[in-house]
């Protein structure tokens, strides 16, 4: 029983990344036509696009919402071999060639690195305003911005060589005095001979470096995605992996000696669950807000969602798939204009939901 | 007489409840304004009530949409109300019946995104005072407004009247008001003057508490009372000075709203955030019921408060806040976050 | 075996070629688009989709609950559910009654919105009224089993004799009976045989144990004196039906009713009820004549209403354990085995006494999880679930079945605009992980107006989370500041005792002055009382405000004082020292003295000690000057003065 909204994204080409902001009222999709679009939920419930601009000068690949905290601030990545941050500026006047007055200034280009940058993810905030882009040449950068009232300001603070190509990146939400920063980086490097596909870095505070504390040796295929788990109280951490199936694994900090000098923890390492259901790659994962429920999405053109059930097993609870049939007409198109090179129409978004409809002979399974 | 509670849940959360004023004084119908909905509503209640059944039911018989959040509703005769907006608009409203006898509800006028930021961002119109057909609204943009009712245009804009967010407002008299901020900074304005300046400027308390409701009594009208966010209520005498002559730690939780009983001002009703509604009775001996000798009215009484007043519960604590509260004769209406709306008949207002 | 899943299916040709991705939204909503993964080597060229037209779909789970006509039931139950919680917290030794009030106010409050239901299904049309109808056999079937498990689960009757109960919820649930027997006597009394369904009723009241209506209606047939139904009469009034407070045990009631069985099924054998076919088959019910019974099912709309009418006639002292495999029986004898209805498999399950198959079963009803969380709660209070628990003292199986359902249920409502308030008091109940998905869920309400936020701050401030109230009031304070409203953002600043924003707020406010001479917010910063302890900047700021002031007012004496306070306390900012010794220089230069020479010396010692700031450069000499002729001017005076 899923009911589902249209919004015509109006990208020109398949949208590479599409990132909600931290209350899921404000959109951002990237895609290969180099563009970043930013949409608006208004009081209505419709979906308006307030921003549109070109953000490199190859596909942007990745986009990412800063904490609200820190005001309106988005930063992306691209084949053109950078990252940016962007900000929103709330001016008086509107720009002419933009609709409303919502208007995105670039505060900073990263230029780095070497080959094209394949993620990048905004730090935990308490951390003040951290970003971490990984490079197809392996190399993980960490940036910061010392005054956060100051954007246009970011040092480089670390650069680590991770020596296979990287992927992915994901920051560890949960942070405490039991443990240190932590990312997670997956390569999608395709010998397997090279060993693990997924690195844990963590930041020793004693010598200010970041450290990489375990190689998850259990998956040697290419990593496509990595995601952690937001934090549920939980003593462990949850990583989810897309690899050629999805992987949840646990690292559970185990105290000894030598990580309380050093101040980075060693982690006990447990393959939690995987699931072969889609059958074949697994490009993404993404968990839910309270890291309850896991969404993967795979070459078999299906997204499927995962849930741990009382006796903390997981178990798959649904799947979306696409199939051909079309919305009647509740929503247009403007192909025809785009196609004259006249500016599109803005495409009227309908608020309304439409049931989705199932692929017979199946049977529900309940959620617990 | 015993009290009874009538509850019905009404499927929406609501922000203001107001009695429709009847001509001959006994209303039974009412207006409730929604918050917090998908779209929110206006609704107009009407109730029947059957001897036989002591049940109360409340029905609607005008549902009128609404932008935005219903931040603050008032009758100003039985035919007209006035409602703001969180969206920073105000309008005017009017009930009439059409020749088939179904009532409507129609916009008289309207002020759209009266309050708004620099950036033209709809900034919420928090509340508004009326005095006869003069409006004067407040919002989260520090503005302050004042209209009429019979003119479209504005009449005067006090621009960055606050650097805060202004709360609440009330007329003192025509031509002066009383605003509330967000720091519990209080300012009298003199409409008459031509300075966007306040002419006093006060504080609720030390320590930054927002005033959240202010009212003023029935008769003496530089008597203030002003519910806080912590639950106190603190009472001026504006013709003295600005430091206020009693306060009183009473709920638990912000003061949603107090109003003194029209009829009988020796007697306040107040309703808060932690969902108790309260009716508050002056201890009646004697002389203390000639509210024109000031000294004896124990609302300005510096001496133990204890003695002077009565509190009664009209109905057990709820879990969720307590929004509105309005009062005719000896019946009162109140409005609850979860979702419901209370009836209470045959409060004790009469000695 | 694993049963399949679920698909569903977005409606879009792109999403089918290219595959899916999906990105998740707060609370519980999917962001899904058509995507084609593309690896950090491969080229930098349009898909092989392109150009076309990419959309975004929002998925969402179809909540029933939000609806407005059921919406009731959400905060109705809110109402009911915090009452058990507040009941078991009481440890009353009376809690199982108690808990028994709470149930009927459960059912109450659903029977209250089937008859809202009804009410409204005769006003709507076409695809509205289908929709509410499909909400009635919802609801209809949450009240059944509901009422069931109330019977089974929660009432503690005494001795389990289930079958007085269980008479009562079969002829709640089929009333048709009933209603007849009403209207036939309210009806002409004459002749009431005449009537079509007047042997229906009969028989069908009969089999639902109404033994009095029967007799009743019987003495109203015409031939009510004659010697069949007089035997008849006689023979209903003298069977004994078993009470536990009648005051006989089971084993007495027993050999009565033996005695009795024996002695109508003689009268029987002797044909004595021959003549009147109904009442021949009446009695053979009566003794519980399989052949009889297998001629009235029929009559019976499903397989429970027959269970509880044998069971009268033939296991009347039945426990209510026992009901499992009689209600196994009946089903095989309707011959539904392999028809059963999602409801009969739950009421089955029921009465095998299979908590967790109910459990299990009831999560189908598609009523969003309202059912399960508040009947799952219910049983576990009422001690039901303890036989899930291990002997592992930390295995609390029951305690985590019942908190995943009221999780669950809780982050649904948190995801409403409006009813996140009833989610949170759910959450609230959730021993283990309740706080700590309220502490991820709760900052991601959005905060629309201050009224709105200083609400979610509220409910933060409750529950403990001073990090929540900053980090909101922190997000309020930039939005205040992105609007240009820096005094309401120091407000917020204030309010949360945020010390490092109370500092960037108060910097700004010092480079708006240094750079174009205007300090804004006046009125904030004239009234900041003890709030501007929180920071040092803040109280710098402070402090210079009412130098300001005290200047405009013309008391150089006052402002002297203040200004090498401000000098000497440390609290300048680098920008800032430039501003201040311009402030300064006049004081130094006035007709009157207004600076002692204690005062003159502080303040050359402070500029020595900061004769290198570059931003001083260009006035420090003046100052030097001027502080030597004051200083001159103030020895001499104090000289005199001795």
């Amino acid at each position: 029983m899923f009911e589902a909204q249209e919004i015509n994204a109006e990208h020109k080409d398949l949208i590479h990344d599409v990132a909600y902001d931290y209350y899921g009222e404000r959109m951002a999709t990237c895609s290969s036509d180099q563009y970043v679009k930013v949409w608006d939920q208004n009081s209505e419930g419709k979906w308006i696009l307030t921003s549109s601009w070109k953000a490199h000068s190859g596909s942007v690949w990745k986009v990412t919402w800063a904490h609200p905290e820190f005001g309106q601030v988005l930063a992306t990545c691209s084949f053109d071999r950078t990252a940016a941050v962007w900000e929103e500026l709330v001016g008086e006047t509107p720009c002419p060639a933009e609709r409303g007055n919502r208007h995105w200034v670039r505060r900073t280009n990263l230029v780095d690195s070497r080959t094209s940058v394949t993620d990048v993810k905004f730090g935990p905030k308490t951390q003040g305003l951290q970003l971490a882009t990984c490079s197809a040449d392996g190399v993980i950068r960490i940036y910061e911005a010392p005054d956060v009232m100051n954007l246009s300001q970011w040092t480089l603070q670390h650069e680590v060589q991770c020596k296979l190509s990287c992927s992915c990146l994901s920051w560890n939400p949960s942070l405490s005095k039991n443990h240190p920063l932590m990312l997670a980086v997956g390569s999608d490097d395709t010998n397997p001979a090279n060993g693990g596909k997924v690195f844990i870095y963590e930041y020793s505070d004693n010598i200010r470096r970041w450290m990489k504390t375990e190689t998850i040796n259990s998956i040697t295929d290419p990593v496509h995605d990595i995601s952690f788990s937001p934090n549920l109280g939980r003593s462990f951490h949850l990583l989810a992996v897309a690899t050629k199936d999805v992987r949840i694994i646990s690292l559970t900090p185990i105290p000894d000696n030598a990580s309380l000098q050093s101040g980075l923890s060693k982690l006990e390492i447990q393959t939690s669950a995987q699931f072969d259901d889609h059958g074949c790659t697994v490009w993404r994962v993404c968990w839910n807000i309270t890291g309850t429920i896991l969404a993967s999405s795979g070459d078999d053109g299906c997204v499927r969602m995962f849930k741990m059930n009382y006796i903390n097993s997981w178990k798959p609870v649904a799947v979306l798939k696409g199939d051909g049939s079309h919305i009647s007409s509740e929503t247009q198109r403007s192909s025809i204009s785009s196609a004259a090179g006249l500016p599109t129409p803005p495409v009227s978004q309908t608020a309304r939901y439409i049931k989705l409809g199932t692929i017979a002979q199946s049977r529900e399974v309940p959620w617990h | 007489m015993t009290q009874n509670v009538h509850g019905t849940f009404i499927s929406e959360k609501t922000n203001k409840i107001r009695w429709r004023p009847d001509p001959f004084g006994y209303s039974n119908s009412f207006i409730t304004g929604s918050w917090d909905n998908d779209q929110n509503n206006i609704k107009l209640w009407n109730f029947e009530e059957n001897e036989d059944d002591p049940d109360i039911y409340p029905f609607v018989i005008k549902n009128y949409p609404f932008e935005g959040d219903v931040t603050e509703a008032k009758f100003a005769n039985p035919d007209y109300f006035v409602a703001s907006s969180s969206l920073g608009s105000l309008y005017c409203l009017k009930v009439s019946s059409e020749i088939t006898g179904e009532t409507i509800i129609t916009e008289e006028r309207s002020w759209n995104k009266l309050h708004r930021s620099k950036n033209g961002d709809a900034s919420s119109c928090t509340s508004f005072g009326m005095y006869e057909s003069d409006i004067v609204t407040v919002g989260e943009d520090g503005n302050i407004n004042l209209l009429t009712a019979q003119r479209k245009d504005i009449v005067r804009t006090i621009d960055e009247a606050d650097s805060c967010s202004l709360n609440c407002v009330i007329f003192l008299k025509f031509n002066e008001i009383l605003t509330g901020n967000l720091r519990g900074q209080m300012k009298i304005w003199d409409l008459r003057s031509n300075e966007n300046k306040p002419t006093t400027t006060f504080m609720l308390s030390g320590d930054q508490i927002a005033a959240t409701s202010l009212t003023f009594h029935p008769t003496q009208r530089h008597m203030i009372v002003a519910g806080d966010e912590e639950g106190s209520l603190t009472v001026w005498d504006l013709r003295q000075n600005i430091f206020p002559v009693n306060l009183l730690s009473a709920h638990s939780d912000s003061v949603s709203e107090i109003h003194f009983h029209p009829d009988h001002p020796d007697q306040l009703f107040s309703c808060s955030s932690s969902g108790e509604l309260w009716h508050w009775i002056t201890n009646r001996s004697g002389t203390l019921l000639n509210i024109e000798n000031v000294e004896t009215n124990p609302w300005f009484s510096t001496d133990s408060i204890k003695n002077k007043f009565e509190v009664f519960m009209l109905m057990p604590k709820l879990h969720k806040p307590i929004n509105s509260l309005d009062l005719n004769r000896n019946r009162v209406l109140c409005s609850c976050d979860n979702e419901a709306i209370y009836l209470i008949n045959n409060v004790n207002v009469y000695n | 075996m694993e049963p399949s899943l679920k698909t569903f299916t977005i409606p879009d040709e792109l999403c089918r070629r290219a595959g899916i991705a999906a990105t998740w939204l707060p609370i519980n909503e999917l962001g899904v688009f058509a995507y084609q993964h593309v690896k950090a080597h491969s080229p930098d060229q349009p898909s092989a989709y392109g150009p076309a037209d990419a959309s975004v779909f929002k998925v969402r789970q179809q909540v029933i609950l939000f609806e407005p006509i059921l919406r009731k039931l959400v905060n109705e139950a809110n109402g009911t559910f915090l009452s058990v919680q507040e009941l078991m917290s009481t440890n009353s030794p009376e809690f199982k009654t108690e808990l028994l009030k709470l149930s009927r106010q459960y059912r109450s409050i659903i029977r209250a919105c089937l008859e809202n239901l009804q009410d409204e299904v005769m006003r709507e049309r076409g695809e509205r009224k289908e929709e509410l109808q499909n909400y009635i056999t919802i609801f209809y079937s949450v009240e059944c089993v509901w009422h069931l498990c109330e019977i089974l689960f929660v009432d503690n009757i005494p001795g389990n004799v289930v079958l007085p109960h269980l008479l009562e919820w079969v002829r709640f649930h089929f009333p048709k009976y009933e209603r007849k027997a009403a209207k036939l006597l309210a009806g002409d009394l004459v002749g009431l045989e005449s009537q079509p369904d007047y042997w229906e009723t009969v028989i069908g009241l009969l089999m639902q144990g109404r033994i009095e209506v029967v007799r009743a209606l019987l003495r109203l047939h015409s031939a009510a004196d004659s010697k069949p139904f007089k035997l008849v009469d006689q023979t209903l009034k003298a069977m004994p039906i078993y009470s536990i407070y009648s005051g006989i045990s089971a084993t007495e009631f027993n050999l009565k009713w033996k005695h009795w069985l024996v002695d109508t099924q003689s009268k029987i054998d002797a044909k004595l009820f021959i003549s009147e076919r109904h009442l021949h088959l009446m009695m053979r019910l009566s003794v519980g004549e399989e052949t009889a019974w297998n001629e009235v099912q029929n009559h019976c709309e499903a397989w429970y209403e027959l269970l509880a009418a044998w069971l009268f006639y033939t296991e009347p002292t039945i426990k209510s354990f026992e009901l499992g495999q009689y209600a196994r029986r009946c089903i095989s004898r309707m011959g539904i085995a392999l028809h059963m209805r999602h409801l009969d498999q739950v009421l089955l399950a029921a009465m095998e006494s299979d908590i967790i198959q109910v459990i299990k079963e009831i999560q189908h009803m598609s009523e969003n999880g309202w059912f399960a969380s508040h009947l799952t709660d219910l049983l576990y209070h009422s001690g039901r679930l303890d036989f899930l628990d291990t002997s592992e003292a930390d295995d609390l199986v029951a305690s985590r079945l019942r908190e995943c359902f009221l999780l669950d249920y809780g982050t649904l409502l948190m995801g409403h605009n409006s009813l996140w308030q009833v989610g949170l008091s759910y959450l609230d109940h959730c021993p283990t992980d309740g706080i700590n998905t309220i502490e991820l869920l709760i900052t991601r309400l959005p905060l629309g107006s201050e009224a709105r936020a200083q609400k979610i701050i509220r409910e933060a401030q409750k529950r403990d989370l001073p990090h929540i109230v900053q980090s909101i009031c922190k997000i309020l304070g930039m939005n205040s500041l992105k609007r240009g409203r820096i005094g309401n953002a120091l407000t917020w600043a204030l309010k949360s005792r945020d010390s490092g924003f109370a500092s960037v707020l108060a910097d700004k406010f010092l480079r708006e002055y240094s750079t174009n001479g205007k300090l804004q917010c006046t009125d904030l910063l004239d009234n900041l009382g003890s709030s501007m302890l929180v920071s040092d900047r803040l109280v710098f700021l402070g402090k210079y405000f009412e130098l300001h002031k005290v200047y405009q007012g013309k008391n150089y004496k006052e402002a002297a004082n203040l200004i090498v306070s401000l000098l000497a306390s440390k609290l300048t900012p680098k920008y800032f020292w430039s501003t201040l010794l311009s402030d300064a220089l006049p004081l130094l230069e006035c007709n009157e003295l207004v600076m002692s020479s204690n005062d003159t010396f502080t303040l050359l010692h402070c500029l020595e000690e900061k004769c290198n700031l570059p931003e001083i450069q260009d006035k420090i000499e003046l100052i030097r000057l001027a502080a030597a002729r004051n200083l001159a001017r103030a020895l001499t005076h104090e000289a005199q003065l001795n």
